[in-house]
């Protein structure tokens, strides 16, 4: 496995309020498996993905990463950990100001010498560079190297967030709402170029995801979070029409939509 | 797809061409135009590494930093202290009174809507009386920013030729340099209201003093509050400073102890300066949020009666320990004194020998300024990083153990950067020239490096706030990414930081600009000291000349710092390299 979440809760504090966003969540995964996360917004797969990354400890429960638990780390292995994992953010995360060469380069951070990282600012190393420059290639952005991010449009913009996730060669995918901000023709390409990377690299994907859809396209396992906890957890070929009524039904607000075809329903375009 | 922002689209041959050039021409040319600044100042400064670090510096900053402790908390001192503290505070709610006597009208007859321009003036149509108002209300604009570009220490010591030594000339520095500042202050809140209301009075028919009185003024109270808390804030500050050339309160009891060699009492007065800084936020914070609330409600005519006499029986004390004195006032040469002063001033010496030397004290000056901010920039950037609490404190939420010993260390790194850098920032930099003298002797390194020490102190804040309040979701992705702290720094933070750190250092380069003109009236070199050294000689014609030439770089200044810092703002970053 490589990973094994056991029992997990995580409670936010904020001075009194308290906000249970998972509850005792149990998830297994295998190296080298594709998995979709879906779930309302708030259903507490952001937090999921943040466990996974390590960027947050669990309130309870147990979190463990290649066989090691991650709450015995010390920091120095934390972001050895974080090497081998890569992060791929709905609002794609990168520097603005910096060219998307430079995002790029920036994912091997985790590999880089302190000397090295100071070198590679006046000039960077001609390993690094090419290196860079194909991962930019694989996204298909090589052209659009030196322009700020900031200049390029959001599809642009994830593609460069991509590209540092070559850079950095995780064995591990994180995907957390990747396409929720692009509209569903950019996010099929997106997801279909997240889902090549992994496959040929040999790397573990998860992904979160709103489009429905797209999820039972491109991945053979299908994990529904609800509550902070897990509703189901499928093969894509069983996932049917009601158990998705069921995962997206506001358990606050009645029902207002009529059960739906797959194909059409507001569920599949719920781009936020 | 926009091909504009593509910059290599015509230039891309081969993918390997790496990043753009390390060396671009503009950047060579920004370079080239540094290092000759900073050998020209380096000069100019009297810049002298060798005895800087020579032993008899360190034996005197020995000497000096031994001597500070223990602090003198004797009861006789403490009398000292605390009456010089209380003549401090005394002299700014004297001058700030005065100030708002003088700076109000001045302020109303400034304003460009009420006289001017716009729609109240344009309604009336023209004639003689509103032409002369209007000229009018013009020069009392060119007065404020007069008086407001030049600094209260002048003021000050001009004053204390007038009258002599002691609060009186401190409060009336202080009177002058902020009726400048309160009038082009209220001008500028008269002139932002709301026209609407008082198109609606106009269309009524009330006059131009019935709309001012019932719509611009009601308009205008809140800002006009708040700005006159602040001054009153600043006025301490400066009242506290103006001593140093004699004009009274803490800054002289300072200068008087460092001349006696008593650095324990030096600690003292510098120990409650800070106290009474501390008092004043505190006090201005609390008299905002109970005016911020709205008085609860009317209250009872006997205690309004006990307010207001209370109010006014400690105006009158202020006035009295701010140096009015029924003796000073009845003496009858303090005018005669005054006028001949005036009278000599001017005209103005315009001779070709003494605008020669004038030539090579402002490059002094711009020299001490330069090097000073240079200094600066080196010291908080330093202190900066371990004064950041996002690089240096440990993200409680972040997973994996944390060792004890580390965590305490952080903290104390990060504890001990913030106090170094508030010690640097309260202590004025005419106290720090003070002190530098004592380490290297008179003259404009000793300012180069008092200036550099408070600037640090400055800008190490602001510094440690902009990489506070970075974007955090791209850092928080190199952290996830494995990146280390000083990693995240260097390719997350200072990307996205660096047009803020730019601007607020090209901002203190400009106030450095116009401190460094006065560091000589205290021993700092550059214009400052000639204008002491004339004053002491007598050659007020002299003094006159340098007054306008301060006026003249502190507009010249503000002028090209307003266009350098539009440019460095607009200018784009598109890589690390270069």
């Amino acid at each position: 496995m490589i990973y094994a979440l056991d029992s997990v809760t995580k409670v936010y504090r904020q001075g009194r309020a308290e906000t249970r966003a998972l509850n005792a969540l149990s998830l297994r995964v295998a190296p080298g498996e594709h998995v979709a996360l879906l779930g309302r917004s708030g259903a507490g797969k952001s937090t999921l993905f943040r466990l996974l990354n390590a960027t947050v400890r669990p309130t309870a429960g147990t979190v463990v990463f290649d066989g090691r638990d991650v709450s015995t780390m010390s920091g120095a292995e934390i972001r050895a950990m974080r090497r081998r994992i890569g992060t791929v953010y709905q609002q794609h995360n990168l520097v603005p100001t910096l060219s998307a060469l430079d995002n790029t380069l920036s994912g091997a951070l985790g590999r880089w010498s302190l000397t090295h990282t100071l070198r590679g600012m006046v000039r960077p190393f001609k390993d690094d560079l090419a290196q860079a420059l194909r991962a930019l290639e694989s996204v298909g952005l090589a052209d659009k190297r030196h322009a700020r991010v900031a200049d390029l449009s959001g599809g642009q913009q994830q593609r460069v967030a991509i590209a540092r996730v070559l850079m950095q060669d995780p064995q591990v995918i994180l995907a957390d709402e990747a396409v929720a901000s692009l509209d569903p023709g950019l996010a099929a390409d997106i997801i279909g170029l997240l889902t090549r990377i992994a496959t040929e690299g040999g790397r573990t994907l998860l992904a979160s995801l709103h489009l429905v859809d797209l999820a039972l396209e491109h991945f053979p396992r299908i994990v529904a979070v609800r509550d902070g906890a897990i509703e189901f957890d499928v093969a894509s070929s069983e996932v049917h029409d009601d158990l998705l009524t069921k995962l997206y039904a506001n358990t606050s607000l009645p029902a207002v939509q009529e059960p739906h075809e797959r194909s059409d329903g507001p569920l599949l375009n719920c781009v936020r | 797809m926009s091909e504009a922002t593509d910059r290599s689209s015509t230039a891309s041959d081969s993918l390997l061409d790496g990043p753009l050039p390390l060396v671009t021409p503009r950047g060579l040319l920004w370079t080239l135009a540094f290092l000759a600044t900073l050998a020209i100042s380096w000069r100019g400064a009297d810049v002298d590494l060798r005895s800087m670090f020579s032993a008899r510096t360190a034996a005197d900053t020995g000497r000096f930093l031994t001597g500070l402790f223990p602090p003198d908390f004797s009861p006789s001192f403490l009398r000292v202290a605390g009456f010089a503290a209380l003549q401090t505070i005394a002299t700014a709610i004297a001058a700030t009174v005065l100030s708002l006597v003088a700076g109000l009208p001045l302020g109303i007859l400034a304003s460009a809507r009420l006289w001017r321009r716009g729609i109240l003036v344009e309604a009336e149509g023209r004639s003689a009386g509103t032409l002369l108002i209007a000229s009018l209300s013009r020069s009392a604009r060119a007065v404020l920013g007069f008086v407001r570009a030049v600094p209260d220490i002048l003021w000050a010591i001009l004053f204390v030729t007038i009258v002599g030594l002691g609060p009186l000339a401190g409060t009336l520095a202080l009177a002058v340099a902020y009726t400048g500042l309160i009038g082009q202050v209220y001008a500028d809140v008269f002139d932002a209201v709301d026209q609407q209301p008082l198109e609606a009075l106009q269309s009524t028919g009330a006059t131009r003093l019935q709309i001012f009185l019932r719509g611009v003024w009601p308009q205008s109270v809140p800002a006009l509050t708040a700005y006159t808390i602040y001054s009153f804030e600043c006025a301490v500050r400066a009242a506290s400073v103006l001593g140093l050339v004699g004009a009274g309160g803490i800054g002289y009891e300072i200068g008087i102890s460092m001349r006696l060699f008593e650095y324990g009492q030096v600690l003292t007065l510098i120990l409650v300066f800070i106290g009474l800084q501390l008092l004043m936020d505190v006090t201005s914070r609390r008299l905002r949020g109970w005016l911020n609330s709205g008085a609860p409600q009317a209250p009872s005519p006997s205690r309004r009666f006990f307010r207001s006499s209370g109010v006014a029986i400690a105006a009158a004390a202020s006035f009295y320990f701010a140096g009015f004195t029924p003796e000073v006032l009845e003496q009858r040469h303090v005018l005669q004194h005054a006028t001949r002063f005036l009278v000599a001033m001017v005209p103005p010496d315009f001779s070709r020998a003494f605008l020669d030397t004038l030539g090579y004290l402002t490059l002094q000056t711009f020299a001490i300024s330069f090097i000073g901010t240079i200094i600066g920039v080196a010291i908080g950037s330093t202190l900066a990083v371990p004064a950041t609490a996002s690089l240096v404190r440990q993200d409680p939420e972040s997973a994996g153990r944390h060792g004890f010993a580390t965590r305490v260390g952080n903290a104390l790194v990060f504890w001990s950067a913030r106090l170094a850098l508030n010690v640097m920032r309260a202590i004025p930099e005419l106290v720090w020239v003070l002190i530098c003298i004592v380490a290297i002797g008179i003259g404009p390194f000793a300012g180069a490096i008092a200036i550099g020490v408070h600037t640090g102190g400055v800008l190490g804040k602001l510094y440690a706030e902009v990489m506070e309040e970075v974007p955090r979701a791209p850092l928080e992705a190199l952290y996830a990414l494995g990146a280390r702290p000083l990693q995240v720094l260097l390719r997350g933070t200072w990307p996205q930081a660096r047009p803020m750190l730019l601007n607020y250092t090209m901002l203190r380069w400009e106030a450095n600009l116009r401190v460094s003109t006065l560091l000589g009236l205290v021993g700092g070199g550059g214009l400052g000291q000639a204008i002491y050294n004339n004053i002491q000689l007598g050659f007020y014609e002299r003094v006159t000349t340098m007054i306008l030439l301060i006026y003249g770089l502190v507009i010249a200044g503000d002028w090209f710092g307003d266009r350098l810092r539009g440019r460095t703002l607009r200018q784009q970053t598109p890589v690390l390299h270069n």
